[in-house]
C-alpha cells in the first residue's frame, strides 16, 4: 500500500503537575458560567415567550409618537392647510364679487320692471285717446272738406271779382288804391282756402295716426319688447351668477369643514402649537380601551411596575399606519392625544389605557 | 454597531456559501482533477470495524449487508465490537458470526461501556488488515463500497475516506424529509470544493476508511482525547478526520461509496443528535482556533477556511437568529424565506428523484419546517452546545448506560 510519511505533532509541553488543577479550575469555572449562561438564556426565553403572548392578547396598549412640525407627513400638512386656506380667502373674495353684481343686477332688474307698466299705462292711455278722438277728428275732416268744397266755389266768384276790379280800374271806376284793397282781399280769402285745405290734409294724417297702427306705435312696442329682453337677459345673468354664488358658498363651506377637520387632527395641533403635544397610536384592536380622559399608564420593561402618567385628552378619527413595536408588523389604528404629567413617557416604547396590564 | 457587525458577517459568510456552492457545481460538472483517481485494481486488506451499543437486529442486517460487499472475502472481515449493550445486539451479532460463514466476523465486547471512539480501538486491536473502514451500526451498505473506498487510497497522499450516507427512511416523517435533503446537498454539493482540494473538513462515521499506520499514530490521541481534563467520547470522526489533515493527508468523499443509515425521526431525538454534533462542531472549532497558526503554515487555505467557516457558521447563526428575533420577530415567517426555502425543496426533490429514486421524498413540501428547526437550532443548539461542552452524554443513551470513564475498556473476544 503507497503510503506517504506521517507528520509528527508537537507533544504538549504543560507540566503533568500543574494540568490536574489547571483543569479543574478551567471546568468549575465554566460550568459556572455555563450554569448563569442557560439560566440567562432559559430566563430570557421564557421572557421573550412571555412578552409574544402577552403583546398577541394584551388589548390596552398604545404606541407614544412624538410628531415634530418637520416631520414629512407634518409638512405635508401644513403645506395642504396653506394651500387650503389661501384658496378659502380666494374663494370668499370672489363670493363678494359675485354677490355685489347680482345685488346690482337686481337692482336694474328692479327699475326696469317698475319702467315696463308705466310704458304699458303710457300706450293704453294713447290707445284710449285715439280711440275718443279718433272719430271726432273724422268728423271734422268731413265737415272741413264740405268746408273746402265750398270755399272751392267760392274761389271761383273770387276770380270773377279779380277780372271785375281790372275793368272797374280801368274804367276809372275805382281808384288805384281801391283795386289794391280789393285784390290783397281776394289774396287773403284764396290763402285762407289753401290753409284750409292744408289742415283738411293734416287734419286727415291725425285721423290716419289715432286709427290705425303707425310707425310711432311701432316704435314704441319696439322699445316694449327691447325692455323686457332686458330683463329676461338679467333674470338670466342673475341665475347664471346666483348659481355660481351657491357652488362657490358649497365649495367655501366644505373648506370651511375640511380645515374644521384638520384641526382636529394631530399635525395641526403639531404644526399650529408652541407647546409640545403627546400622542400615541392605539391599533383598531385596542379601541375598546380607549375613551377621552381614560387613564394612561407607564410601565417599567413594557409591562410591569406600572404608574400613571396622564390621560387621554383627545381622540383623532383619522386611520393611521403604524409598526407594531414588538411583532414589527404593519398596523392600522388611529392617534391619540395623551395629556401627560410626565413628558418622559412619550419615549416609552408602549403605554397602557385604562388599566395596569398586569395589575401592579 | 453589533447588529451592523453581525449582519456583515452574515452577508460574508452567505457569500462564502453561494461561492462555495457555485465552486461545486462548476467543479462537479467540468473538473475533471475534483475528483479522485481511482484503482480498482487496488485491492488492500480491510478490516470493517463496527462499534455497536443497543441496536438490536440492526446490527444483523448491518453486518449482512457488508458480507454482500463486491470485495475479496479472503480480504476483508468484520470486527464487530459491543458496547455494553443492554439488548440482545450482541447476540445478533454472534447469529451474524454464524450465519455469514463466507466472511471472516469476529465479535468483541468491551467489558464496560466506552463509547463509540474507544470501542473503535478496541476492535482495531483485533485488526491487522492495511485499510480500516469504520462504520455505524445501523446503517445498510452498498455491495461496492468498501471497493469503491479501497479504489480511492490508490492516491498516496489520501489518509482518510469517507462514503455518501443516504436516508434509509426518507418518508417516515417531516423530520426525516428535511434530513433527505440535508444529507444529500451536503455530500452532493457542499463537500465538493473540499473534495477538490482533499481537504473534507468532516468524513462522517457511518462509513470511515483510514489508512491503518495512520489510525494506529491516532488510536493514543483518540483513548486519551478529553476536554480539560474530562474524557471526550463524541465527534471521533471529525477529530479524525481533522487529525488526518494535520498529519499532511488528505481527506476525501467517495459519492460512490453508499451506506444507508436511519436518521431520527422524532424532535427530540434529533434534537440530541444535532447537539452531539454541534458540541463536536464548537470544540473543533476551538481546536482549530487555538492552533490557527499551525493550521494556516501547513493546510490548503481551503482546508482552514472549510475548518474555520463552516463551524463559525453555526456560531453565527446563533448571533443572526438574536438579532433578527429582537429586531423583527416575525421577519423568519414571511413569505420571502418559505418561497426561498421550497424552491430549493423542489429542485432537490427532483434531483433525488432522478438520481437516488431510493431516498425521494413524497412531501417535497415538508423542507419549508427546515425554516423553523434552523432558528430552533442556531439559538438553543449552539447555546447548548457552548453550555455543555463537558457533557460525555451521548444523548441517545440513558445515564445508567453511560460508563465512567473511556480508555481502560476491556474486551472479551469471540472470534
Amino acid at each position: 500500500m503507497a503510503t506517504m510519511p506521517i507528520k509528527k505533532l508537537p507533544a504538549n509541553p504543560k507540566s503533568p503537575m500543574l494540568q490536574p488543577l489547571i483543569y479543574k479550575s478551567v471546568v468549575t469555572i465554566y460550568r459556572i458560567f455555563a450554569i448563569i449562561t442557560l439560566y440567562v438564556v432559559l430566563g430570557g426565553v421564557l421572557a421573550y415567550g412571555f412578552v409574544m403572548g402577552f403583546y398577541a392578547l394584551n388589548t390596552s396598549w398604545a404606541a407614544p409618537v412624538i410628531l415634530s412640525p418637520v416631520d414629512d407627513k407634518s409638512l405635508d400638512f401644513t403645506e395642504k392647510l396653506v394651500t387650503s386656506r389661501q384658496t378659502l380667502e380666494e374663494l370668499n373674495v370672489d363670493k363678494k364679487r359675485l354677490e355685489e353684481g347680482v345685488a346690482e343686477m337686481n337692482k336694474h332688474k328692479t327699475a326696469l320692471l317698475a319702467l315696463e307698466p308705466e310704458l304699458q299705462a303710457a300706450i293704453v292711455r294713447e290707445k284710449k285717446h285715439n280711440q275718443a278722438t279718433g272719430p271726432q277728428l273724422l268728423e271734422l275732416d268731413k265737415q272741413k272738406q264740405s268746408d273746402n268744397l265750398k270755399t272751392q266755389a267760392v274761389m271761383a266768384q273770387v276770380k270773377q271779382v279779380e277780372a271785375t276790379i281790372d275793368k272797374d280800374l280801368a274804367a276809372g271806376l275805382i281808384t288805384k288804391g281801391d283795386a289794391a284793397t280789393q285784390r290783397a282781399a281776394l289774396n287773403q280769402a284764396q290763402s285762407s282756402y289753401t290753409d284750409s285745405k292744408i289742415g283738411e290734409v293734416l287734419l286727415t294724417d291725425s285721423i290716419l295716426e289715432k286709427t290705425t297702427t303707425d310707425t310711432k306705435s311701432l316704435d314704441v312696442l319696439d322699445k316694449q319688447a327691447e325692455l323686457i329682453s332686458e330683463i329676461a337677459q338679467l333674470d338670466i345673468a342673475i341665475g347664471v351668477a346666483q348659481k355660481q354664488l351657491h357652488e362657490e358658498n358649497q365649495q367655501i363651506d366644505r373648506l370651511k369643514q375640511a380645515l374644521a377637520t384638520a384641526k382636529q387632527t394631530p399635525y395641526y395641533l403639531t404644526a399650529s402649537g408652541d407647546t409640545t403635544v403627546y400622542f400615541a397610536f392605539v391599533p383598531y384592536d385596542n379601541r375598546n380601551s380607549v375613551s377621552t380622559g381614560t387613564s394612561v399608564y407607564d410601565c417599567y420593561l413594557n409591562m410591569i411596575a406600572c404608574k400613571k402618567v396622564g390621560s387621554v385628552k383627545q381622540i383623532f378619527s383619522g386611520e393611521e399606519h403604524a409598526i407594531h413595536p414588538i411583532f414589527r408588523t404593519d398596523m392600522r389604528g388611529f392617534l391619540i392625544q395623551l395629556q401627560l404629567d410626565h413628558p418622559e413617557s412619550a419615549k416609552s416604547k408602549t403605554v397602557f389605557l385604562n388599566r395596569k396590564p398586569l395589575f401592579f | 454597531m453589533a447588529p451592523i457587525l453581525v449582519c456583515l458577517i452574515l452577508v460574508l459568510c452567505l457569500l462564502i456559501s453561494v461561492v462555495k456552492y457555485t465552486l461545486a457545481l462548476i467543479l462537479k460538472w467540468s473538473v475533471p482533477k475534483a475528483v479522485v483517481k481511482k484503482d480498482y485494481t487496488y485491492q488492500p486488506t480491510v478490516s470493517v470495524l463496527m462499534p455497536c451499543f443497543n441496536e438490536g437486529k440492526t446490527v444483523y442486517e448491518t453486518i449482512e449487508s457488508i458480507s454482500k460487499s463486491n470485495y475479496p472475502n479472503d480480504k476483508f472481515e468484520v470486527i464487530a465490537q459491543d458496547d455494553c449493550s443492554v439488548d440482545d445486539s450482541y447476540e445478533w451479532m454472534l447469529k451474524a458470526q454464524r450465519d455469514f460463514t463466507n466472511i471472516r466476523v469476529r465479535v468483541g465486547r468491551n467489558t464496560v461501556n466506552s463509547g463509540k471512539a474507544r470501542s473503535v480501538c478496541n476492535a482495531l486491536q483485533l485488526s491487522t488488515a492495511d485499510m480500516i473502514i469504520s462504520i455505524d451500526s445501523d446503517c445498510i451498505f452498498h455491495p461496492d463500497a468498501i471497493r469503491e473506498l479501497a479504489a480511492c487510497f490508490a492516491e498516496p497522499n489520501i489518509g482518510s475516506v469517507g462514503g455518501r450516507v443516504g436516508v434509509r427512511n426518507p418518508n417516515e416523517s417531516t423530520i426525516t424529509a428535511i434530513q433527505t435533503f440535508i444529507y444529500y446537498a451536503a455530500f452532493q454539493v457542499y463537500k465538493v470544493p473540499e473534495n477538490w482540494t482533499r481537504s473534507v473538513g468532516c468524513i462522517s462515521g457511518c462509513l470511515f476508511a483510514i489508512r491503518r499506520e495512520l489510525l494506529l499514530e491516532l488510536e493514543p490521541k483518540i483513548r486519551s482525547r478529553h476536554w480539560f481534563g474530562i474524557p471526550v467520547n463524541q465527534g471521533e470522526d471529525r477529530f479524525l478526520t481533522h487529525q488526518t489533515l494535520l498529519r499532511g493527508y488528505g481527506t476525501y468523499i467517495n459519492n460512490d461509496a453508499l451506506c444507508w443509515t436511519t436518521v431520527p425521526s422524532t424532535l427530540p431525538n434529533l434534537f440530541k443528535q444535532q447537539l452531539r454534533w454541534r458540541r463536536s462542531i464548537v470544540r473543533d472549532l476551538f481546536y482549530t482556533l487555538r492552533t490557527l497558526p499551525q493550521h494556516v503554515w501547513t493546510l490548503h487555505p481551503n482546508t482552514v477556511l472549510t475548518l474555520v467557516l463552516t463551524p463559525l457558521g453555526a456560531l453565527l447563526g446563533l448571533l443572526v437568529a438574536l438579532t433578527m428575533l429582537s429586531g423583527n420577530p416575525m421577519e423568519w415567517a414571511g413569505p420571502a424565506p418559505l418561497i426561498l426555502y421550497l424552491g430549493l425543496a423542489a429542485v432537490l426533490s427532483w434531483v433525488i428523484r432522478k438520481y437516488s429514486a431510493r431516498e425521494a421524498v413524497n412531501n417535497p413540501l415538508a423542507f419549508g419546517a427546515y425554516l423553523a428547526w434552523s432558528l430552533v437550532s442556531s439559538l438553543f443548539i449552539t447555546t447548548l452546545a457552548l453550555c455543555t461542552l463537558d457533557s460525555k452524554d451521548w444523548g441517545t443513551r440513558t445515564k445508567e448506560q453511560e460508563a465512567a470513564d473511556g480508555d481502560d475498556a476491556h474486551q472479551e473476544i469471540a472470534s
